[in-house]
């Protein structure tokens, strides 16, 4: 399933193909432009389809909103890689979780990736990014102060056995120790993707793994991201690096347990 | 010519002279460039420390009184005496401060302004009519981009006592839409609609979570406030989208958006309002043949 994201070749000319889960991407090299273009197949969360480029016999389809790149003649290959979006995800499990004082949970955390398309080999050049799935916008913390987060309705698996593989989504490992002296109630949870790197391993990809140390409601939380890789599987090589690479563990709020009022 | 022969100029020009033309020179010429350093290297310094507008204050503040200390040195080396020039400075001060009322009042408005800070450079404000984003905070106006292009300058005095609504000074804000629905139409139904509306537009935030609120038994249709949140920069892309939403998912729902009407009733004891029957024009014409 890992060869998606392994460099192919393009020759001036060629129309390939390839499919990500629920995104089509078109390539196409006319002399010294790369031009590529994105299609989105409708009900999105079912698809797990994935190929690699491959050559198209036949028209390619009409409406392609094709975007162009100079590349220049020489450069004859590319790459598309997954990279975790580019802002936090808010996942809210879809029954509220509840850790008593003193325990720990580890959770599966499904997250739809990005995709960034790179032209050449010895000089690379990042083309572009697309979300294989649109995730809605929500804001975490409050409204005065708060962040922009994308929203992601999720199972938080407790077991990876019970999920199929999805080539578009990342499977997070998120520890969520509660150290305060109440219960935990977790309604939503938000996952800081931008310090994650992406792994590909034998079924899954993978981010490196976080452990979020909760202190009581009125204190921000400890956050520790993972350097190393995730040992859920076996994991062949790291794709791509985090965005905002991170190297100690930082404080946070991470977890909300109540929800804000529309100001009426 | 005429003049000049009257004149003895090694009277006038005596070592003395000499002397204080040279250190006019020298005050002038290390005075000034030390004084803009100054007034650069202090601007930069407050600028990091503080805002903009406190910068500019600063470097503003230190140049006009590092001004006005070169000024007096000058006039000193001139050969003027200090305390009759002081003397005719505040005569003429209080003169130019009746004169100048407005100016001191925006100035000092501008001082408030700066150090309460309802507002920075680059925030959409609302000022009466007029909303804009603010190009500049001076010490006696604030400069204004309007929407359509144009430029507005306020003076500091009238943004201290009229009300200024900054609406950009939060990153969320709230939408909010009054929508009138037909009073046949199942409430339950409509708010479901609304709440779906928001949750499939790309620009309304999940949370803080959309609003629908039943507001009113209205005269011709019953009233209800649909508010949603949105990241302040999205407010175009999110009207445009919305009301076109809403518009378009009644229509497919079959949900009337009525107009205003008027029932006209006479009364349960009254006579019915008279009828009169008037025929089509065609069957005026069969009726004819």
């Amino acid at each position: 399933m890992m060869d998606i994201w392994n460099r192919s070749k393009i020759g001036s000319g060629d129309i390939l193909r390839s499919q990500i889960g629920p995104l089509l991407l078109w390539f196409r090299k006319i002399e010294d432009e790369l031009h590529i273009a994105f299609e989105r197949l409708p009900e999105p969360d079912t698809i797990v389809d994935a190929t690699g480029p491959a050559a198209v016999n036949g028209v390619e389809p009409e409406g392609l909103d094709w975007g162009r790149w100079i590349v220049g003649d020489e450069t004859n290959t590319f790459q598309v890689l997954p990279i975790m979006p580019d802002r936090p995800v808010v996942v809210h499990p879809e029954l509220p979780v509840k850790i008593p004082t003193g325990h720990q949970a580890l959770f599966f955390v499904s997250i739809p990736v990005w995709l960034r398309a790179i032209a050449g080999e010895k000089k690379p050049i990042e083309l572009c990014e697309v979300p294989v799935l649109i995730l809605s916008n929500t804001w975490f913390g409050d409204p005065m102060s708060g962040q922009l987060c994308y929203s992601l309705r999720s199972r938080a698996r407790r077991q990876i056995k019970d999920s199929e593989p999805n080539p578009s989504r990342a499977v997070c490992p998120v520890k969520i120790r509660n150290t305060s002296p109440r219960q935990l109630n977790i309604e939503r949870l938000c996952v800081h993707v931008e310090h994650l790197k992406t792994y590909s391993g034998d079924k899954n990809l993978w981010t490196n793994g976080v452990t979020i140390t909760f202190r009581g409601e009125d204190q921000v939380s400890k956050i520790d991201y993972s350097r190393e890789r995730p040992a859920f599987e076996p994991i062949s090589e790291m794709l791509s690096e985090a965005r905002v690479p991170i190297k100690e563990s930082v404080l946070k709020r991470s977890i909300g347990s109540f929800k804000f009022f529309s100001g009426m | 010519m005429l003049l000049l022969t009257g004149i003895n100029f090694s009277k006038l020009v005596t070592m003395e002279t000499i002397n204080s033309a040279i250190r006019i020179i020298v005050l002038l010429g290390l005075g000034f460039p030390l004084l803009l350093f100054l007034c650069t290297l202090a601007g930069k310094a407050a600028k990091k420390r503080f805002t903009p507008q406190a910068g500019m204050l600063i470097r503003k503040g230190i140049f006009y009184f590092g001004s006005i200390l070169l000024l007096i040195s000058v006039l000193y080396q001139m050969g003027f005496k200090l305390t009759a020039l002081l003397g005719a400075a505040g005569i003429a001060g209080i003169a130019i401060g009746f004169a100048s009322q407005t100016s001191v009042s925006n100035i000092i408005s501008g001082l408030f302004l700066i150090s309460e800070k309802p507002f920075a450079v680059g925030d959409l404000i609302k000022v009466d009519d007029t909303k804009g984003t603010i190009l500049s905070i001076d010490l006696l106006s604030v400069k204004l981009r309007t929407l359509d292009n144009q430029l507005v300058r306020i003076p500091n005095e009238s943004l201290i006592k009229n009300q200024v609504t900054n609406i950009t000074r939060f990153p969320i804000r709230r939408f909010d839409i009054n929508v009138g629905i037909a009073y046949k139409e199942d409430v339950s139904k409509v708010r479901n609609v609304l709440l779906d509306i928001a949750k499939n537009n790309p620009y309304c935030l999940d949370e803080p979570e959309p609003l629908v609120l039943f507001l009113n038994f209205g005269d011709s249709a019953l009233e209800f406030l649909f508010a949603v949140w949105f990241v302040k920069t999205d407010f175009f892309k999110l009207r445009n989208s919305i009301m076109q939403e809403i518009k378009e998912r009644f229509d497919a729902e079959g949900i009337e958006i009525p107009f205003p009407h008027r029932t006209l009733y006479t009364g349960s004891v009254t006579e019915p309002f008279p009828v009169k029957i008037v025929p089509s024009d065609a069957k005026k014409q069969k009726q004819r043949s």
